[in-house]
């Protein structure tokens, strides 16, 4: 399980388009989606920890990226920042503090897709499937192309559905 | 068992050569369950004359005039006037069968050549003509997980014959809702036996219909590792 949330979060950072592209001094967008992670040059301790995350090192992902946190950052790459939290201790199968994150990041930027994505794997992670469908609309909506969100309405569907074969003979 | 011709059918390729309706086959009609299936004598001639026999338990069956059958893009028609139904083959098929359609039903037809002209009056002739089949070995199709995952339903209607041995052979989809059910419903078929008949019996047209459902499950029964 660890290691399909591993595969999911390295994937959604590393196919970021916008690496090291964020303008500080740009306003948030309420009509453009976000689909931002990682941060950009203007922080390097964002930077790097978006880094150890994408390789798959969550700890070191999460102290370099607080630590970032810890100096002025413009909003918007805050939030990606969040969000990348948030995806490491879903990937490190803690939902409570993921969630937390992603929340936070949501209410910053309501407009990145990744936020959304990585909230619903948390509440994948706590069987929380509404809410985690609601986050997938939210992102899908923003993104209908991303892989991201079907995989994961994908694990849902393994745990909540039930298949059912009815057999009638002809003859 | 599954021949490189059946196999052909299954996945969509035109035969080489259309099937040819012309003579008598025995057929198994099916449509709602409520109704249950039936076991007829469908009879085509050159001339376009079309006839069917019910072969019911114990009334004596009779031909029963069906309209002219017509063939149009290797497409068969021919309907009953008596129950109204609308019966449509496509000849490319292997063998002959398809559905049929009502205002307000649908169901579908499969045969197997019957060797016969005179239609069999007495019980037990009727069952030297369609002796009966009984299945030994049903295997249910597997879910496949990747419906599962993508909240797939369907429904597969697959037909075929049964040879004395009692293996199933010629297996052709009829209906397929989605590509992802062919696989289990085919594993389904070769794990499938039916009981052996008599040395030489010839092929015993049948038709199996699998409805793939999904069911959510209660919160409490959500198992996560």
């Amino acid at each position: 399980m660890v290691r399909v949330v591993s595969v999911a979060t390295a994937m959604c950072l590393w196919s970021s388009t916008v690496l090291g592209q964020a303008s500080s001094l740009r306003e948030l967008s309420q009509e453009q989606a976000d689909n931002r992670t990682v941060i950009g040059a203007s922080n390097e301790y964002l930077a790097a920890g978006a880094e150890a995350i994408r390789a798959k090192q969550y700890d070191d992902g999460i102290r370099l990226t607080k630590i970032g946190l810890e100096r002025p950052t413009p909003p918007r790459d805050r939030a990606a920042a969040l969000s990348n939290l948030c995806a490491a201790h879903a990937a490190k199968n803690e939902p409570d503090a993921a969630i937390g994150y992603c929340t936070e990041s949501i209410e910053i930027n309501d407009q990145n897709w990744r936020a959304y994505s990585n909230r619903a794997y948390a509440y994948y992670l706590k069987r929380m499937f509404d809410q985690a469908d609601t986050d997938l609309d939210i992102a899908l909506a923003m993104n209908p192309t991303a892989r991201q969100m079907p995989q994961i309405r994908g694990m849902m569907n393994e745990r909540r559905l039930r298949g059912r074969v009815t057999m009638e003979e002809h003859q | 068992m599954f021949t490189a011709a059946s196999t052909a059918a299954v996945c969509g390729i035109a035969a080489a050569k259309d099937v040819d309706p012309i003579g008598t086959w025995s057929c198994v009609v099916w449509g709602h369950p409520e109704f249950g299936d039936e076991r007829v004598l469908l009879s085509f001639d050159t001339t376009g004359v079309a006839r069917l026999a019910r072969l019911e338990n114990e009334a004596v069956p009779a031909w029963n005039g069906l309209t002219a059958w017509v063939q149009e893009d290797r497409e068969m028609r021919f309907s009953d006037p008596r129950t109204g139904r609308q019966y449509l083959a496509d000849l490319r098929r292997e063998n002959l069968g398809g559905t049929w359609r009502t205002l307000t039903t649908t169901g579908g037809w499969w045969c197997g050549v019957a060797d016969v002209t005179v239609i069999p009056e007495t019980r037990e002739e009727r069952e030297e003509v369609l002796p009966p089949i009984l299945p030994l070995v049903t295997a249910t199709p597997r879910y496949p997980l990747e419906a599962i995952r993508a909240a797939k339903q369907g429904r597969v209607v697959t037909c075929f014959f049964v040879d004395a041995a009692g293996q199933i052979v010629e297996p052709e989809m009829i209906e397929l809702s989605d590509r992802i059910f062919r696989e289990p419903v085919l594993v389904a078929l070769q794990r499938s036996r039916y009981e052996a008949r008599v040395a030489g019996d010839p092929l015993r047209p049948s038709c199996r219909s699998y409805t793939f459902s999904l069911d959510r499950l209660a919160q409490s029964e959500i198992d996560i590792e």
